[in-house]
């Protein structure tokens, strides 16, 4: 599986709690709801798990969480995928 | 300065006084006084032209923006009451809210175009969207804001009402399964404005944050005090709220002078956002009010902040706020939770026990309010109202009324109340009030589910979390992921539980009740 599509699936089944059933890449996560504070708290913590690294808080930055691509581009810059 | 008795009053004289200080600022965007009195005139006279007359309610249904607050001076000054809907809540929610008060003017945007579409899939009662292009599944009348704007050249006119007229309504959580509206009249709203004005000085050299959204009456201190001192105003958008470093610089970049939040969102700035290497020196105050504020956690961030001064601010929306406590130094070896303080000049407070007789000082009672920050009552609930408000002889004449606030307090030796928690099942979670009734409700609400508790779980953070224990039908084969799907139509997103647990009974009290006492006490130790 695609890095966008494990993190889309994650969010459509953990975070969006029936918001949203289908989490296009772009969709503006944050300005649409989709994720609230808990949430990304909970994406962080996946994401440490799934992908084996470690998110400084000064990378929980709107420019790297506000889409499934721009968490995507973000992952890419930390390591080779 | 004083002379003022309507809300939209304040840009007027701000405007008149500093027609070129940022009112508003909200991502690039920024509106100068003479600008944000300029645009919510061209507002409020597209809505008078749409048929808006005073009293009615008009809705303001969009994220948080210039334009949203641009709708709500607009709303006012064409003397209709505003009511900010959650634009995160279900759709279903917002429909109930638009034809339980009779909305059918919305200002919205684009952005809102899908949750839109669903909304007109069942009948709502709307005559005109503000702030949207006309498309073909949207049944009203649609003006977008380029057409607003044409109207930049009108008269400056606000509407002849006067201060007991109604200014706003949030709707919150009820307990009967349905949100509720808190009715504000301009007098009420500016009650609380003017105070706390005063109580902070505020000026038009303070930069205060907008955390808290529309309709959470903490924005009536964000949008009101600061206009009536001409101060700007930085709303703070949804996203950044969410991303505690964004927002720490956020605070950093705007020299936030004065901030105002719920615990909880402090509380993620401590833990996440690395305070100490941020430049916060403009912060002068920094207002909580909400739910209680741990007292641990509340020390670790006094001590980052050590020029900021902190202060408590009390009150369910139905008063405002009532009572206020300027935090002293806290001691390093106690975890007392800090009293909610004293009452706010021009608030009567009385604490009363079940027989309605005042208790003596120092006694646990419920915490009654009079005076001029007190609601109207509840929105088209005449008998919510009735039950809420306790009419009661003052100096042994005066017939006025009290509102039950449902929080147990007990006065202190040094004139301040300590907060010992509700009479009823309303809870806080992340500074939201929910009633865990509306919850078991929309549970209920499943063909498939027999029988619901909900119960709050303390999350460590000062905050609860809502978990919630679910006995299906038998032979029902759904899953917990389903309830959370139904929930989710029917309740806002703070209020839907982190956790559901299907079981096959309760604990059970002496009667046979559900103990939820147990429950929650069972899901802490875990």
């Amino acid at each position: 599986m695609s890095t966008e599509a494990i993190l889309a699936e994650y969010i459509e089944k953990e975070l969006a709690k029936g918001r949203k059933s289908r989490i296009g890449y772009d969709d503006d996560l944050l300005s649409e709801g989709i994720i609230d504070s808990l949430g990304i708290l909970q994406l962080v913590a996946f994401i440490e798990d799934q992908f084996g690294i470690h998110i400084e808080d000064e990378d929980v930055v709107l420019e790297n969480f506000m889409s499934v691509s721009a968490l995507t581009r973000y992952l890419q810059s930390r390591k080779p995928v | 300065m004083n002379s003022i008795f309507l809300l939209p009053q304040a840009i007027l004289e701000s405007a008149e006084r500093y027609p070129n200080h940022d009112a508003i600022r909200c991502s690039s965007k920024c509106l100068t006084y003479q600008e944000l009195v300029t645009q919510a005139n061209s507002v409020a006279r597209v809505l008078t032209a749409e048929g808006v007359r005073p009293g009615d309610r008009v809705g303001i249904y969009l994220n948080k923006s210039v334009e949203a607050v641009t709708g709500i001076y607009g709303a006012m000054m064409a003397g209709a009451v505003y009511v900010p809907l959650d634009p995160f809540a279900p759709v279903a929610r917002v429909r109930f809210v638009i034809r339980d008060c009779g909305i059918r003017h919305l200002v919205t945007s684009e952005g809102k175009a899908a949750q839109l579409e669903e909304l007109f899939q069942e009948e709502t009662g709307l005559q005109c969207l503000i702030g949207v292009a006309p498309r073909e599944t949207f049944p009203t009348r649609c003006i977008p804001w380029n057409e607003v704007q044409q109207l930049a050249h009108e008269p400056l006119r606000v509407a002849r009402i006067t201060e007991q007229d109604l200014a706003y309504i949030l709707y919150t959580s009820g307990s009967t399964g349905t949100p509720k509206g808190i009715m504000h009249t301009h007098r009420s709203g500016l009650s609380f404005a003017q105070w706390a004005v005063n109580t902070y000085a505020v000026c038009h050299e303070d930069v205060l944050s907008n955390h808290a959204p529309f309709h959470f009456d903490l924005s009536t201190f964000d949008l009101y005090a600061g206009a009536i001192a001409g101060a700007t105003t930085v709303v703070i958008p949804e996203a950044v709220t969410r991303l505690p470093v964004s927002l720490a610089k956020l605070m950093e970049s705007e020299r936030i002078s004065i901030w105002y939040s719920v615990p909880f969102a402090l509380i993620q700035l401590m833990e996440h956002a690395n305070l100490p290497s941020r430049d916060l020196s403009a912060l002068r105050w920094v207002l909580f009010a909400g739910e209680p504020f741990p007292t641990k956690h509340l020390r670790a961030i006094m001590n980052l902040l050590p020029h900021a001064r902190f202060s408590n601010l009390y009150g369910p929306t139905e008063t405002n706020v009532c009572t206020y406590y300027h935090v002293p130094p806290l001691p390093p070896d106690s975890d007392e939770p800090i009293p909610i303080g004293e009452p706010c000049a021009n608030v009567e407070d009385l604490v009363v026990d079940a027989e309605n007789n005042p208790v003596a000082p120092g006694e646990v009672g419920e915490l009654l309010i009079r005076g001029g920050v007190v609601m109207q009552g509840y929105w088209g609930r005449p008998d919510l109202t009735e039950r809420g408000f306790y009419i009661r002889t003052s100096h042994g004449f005066l017939k006025d009324i009290f509102y039950r606030t449902g929080d147990l307090v007990q006065l202190l030796p040094d004139g301040n109340y300590r907060f010992l928690g509700r009479k009823d099942r309303q809870i806080k979670t992340r500074g939201y009030r929910v009633e865990l009734d509306e919850i078991e409700t929309a549970l209920l609400s499943h063909p498939l589910v027999h029988e619901a508790a909900v119960y709050p779980v303390p999350d460590g953070q000062g905050s609860n979390l809502i978990e919630a224990g679910v006995i299906l039908k038998p032979d029902a084969n759904i899953t917990p992921a389903d309830l959370v799907e139904h929930v989710a139509k029917r309740l806002p997103p703070y209020a839907v539980p982190a956790k559901i647990i299907l079981t096959d009974d309760f604990p059970r009290t002496s009667t046979g009740k559900i103990n939820r006492r147990e429950l929650q006490e069972r899901a802490a130790a875990r």
